[in-house]
């Protein structure tokens, strides 16, 4: 893919709008549970954002925690 | 037992109309009896997209305030066998039918017909409502815009809080030479952002607006985005046939489909 791939900042916006649609909330408080996952995370465990991401669903939560590569 | 199934989109312009248009006359390519139906009141579009403008007497609101019989206000698609129209409404507005009403009507059809497709207008009110009242299934159409799949998303939470059975997506307008570029999101990418089940992806393609200026659904020309609406017919009629490659659509198949139309 291009380097400077519109599709990738598309597909950024859409998570946050997205997320925020489905959690019926404004896009910065997702952005601050997010955030706020990472840090109740990062005091357990030793984690970089590259690890960690967060997805609202329609119905729940996933976050994902990618530890050593296998 | 016909099927109630609901084609809408949420955003405007996204091809809800002529996706209603198409499947309706493929459904009815494939031997089913189709009723497509024409919800978006005041604004009267899928007669004109059907080029069956000139045959209009009477209409959705005539028939549930009762001012015709059904019969009368249908009009028969003579180039589709088994293939009618419920025209809209051009000087009602969306009060003017309620949900109750609508899944009464669309519950009679059901008796009568295998299909009954409903065009539904586009935006989250009064008018959704009425056309997802009866529906036994919703197919979500966008495109790979992020103000389309954002909608579209609206779209699928409110059809779960409806509990509308089964919602399934049309991609519509890709273009693969943006797509190869990084420059429009992917089949998969838009799959995976709304997470409902796939039913079709239509390639952008200028038969459509030809089609669209002759009144001529793209499903019964030689065309990819043809190609892709008669698939999608038979995927919901339940056969299982896997979503095409738009990159190689227009090959081995598409040729024979072509001598086959000539014959």
């Amino acid at each position: 893919m291009a380097k400077h791939s519109s599709v990738r900042i598309a597909k950024d916006r859409l998570r946050t709008l997205v997320g925020s649609d489905r959690m019926k909330c404004q896009p910065e408080i997702c952005e601050r549970i997010s955030r706020e996952l990472y840090q109740v995370l990062s005091k357990y465990v030793e984690i970089t954002p590259e690890e960690f991401a967060v997805s609202f669903g329609r119905t729940d939560i996933h976050i994902r925690f990618t530890g050593e590569e296998s | 037992m016909g099927e109630v199934i609901v084609i809408t989109s949420g955003k405007g312009g996204v091809g809800k109309t002529t996706t209603t248009a198409n499947i309706g006359a493929g459904l009815s390519l494939l031997g089913k009896k189709v009723i497509i139906i024409d919800t978006d009141l005041g604004l009267r579009n899928l007669d004109v997209v059907m080029g069956l403008e000139n045959l209009i007497v009477y209409n959705l609101v005539d028939v549930i305030e009762g001012k015709c019989r059904l019969k009368q206000a249908l009009i028969r698609d003579k180039r589709y066998e088994n293939l009618y129209l419920l025209p809209s409404a051009q000087t009602k507005d969306k009060s003017a039918v309620s949900p109750g009403q609508m899944k009464k009507l669309t519950s009679e059809l059901k008796e009568t017909y295998d299909y009954i497709i409903l065009d539904c207008p586009a935006g989250i009110e009064q008018g959704f409502q009425n056309a997802i009242a009866g529906a036994d299934r919703a197919i979500v159409v966008t495109t790979p815009e992020v103000s389309a799949i954002r909608d579209a998303d609206r779209i699928v939470g409110l059809l779960g809080e409806a509990r509308i059975p089964k919602t399934d997506l049309i991609i519509n307008r890709i273009r693969m030479d943006m797509v190869k570029r990084g420059d429009m999101m992917s089949v998969d990418d838009v799959t995976e952002i709304l997470s409902i089940p796939l039913i079709g992806a239509i390639p952008d393609d200028e038969q459509v607006v030809i089609g669209t200026n002759q009144g001529e659904p793209v499903i019964s020309m030689e065309s990819r985005a043809g190609e892709a609406y008669r698939n999608i017919c038979r995927r919901i009629t339940g056969e299982d046939i896997p979503v095409q490659d738009l990159e190689s659509a227009g090959g081995l198949w598409s040729r024979l489909t072509h001598m086959f139309h000539k014959k």
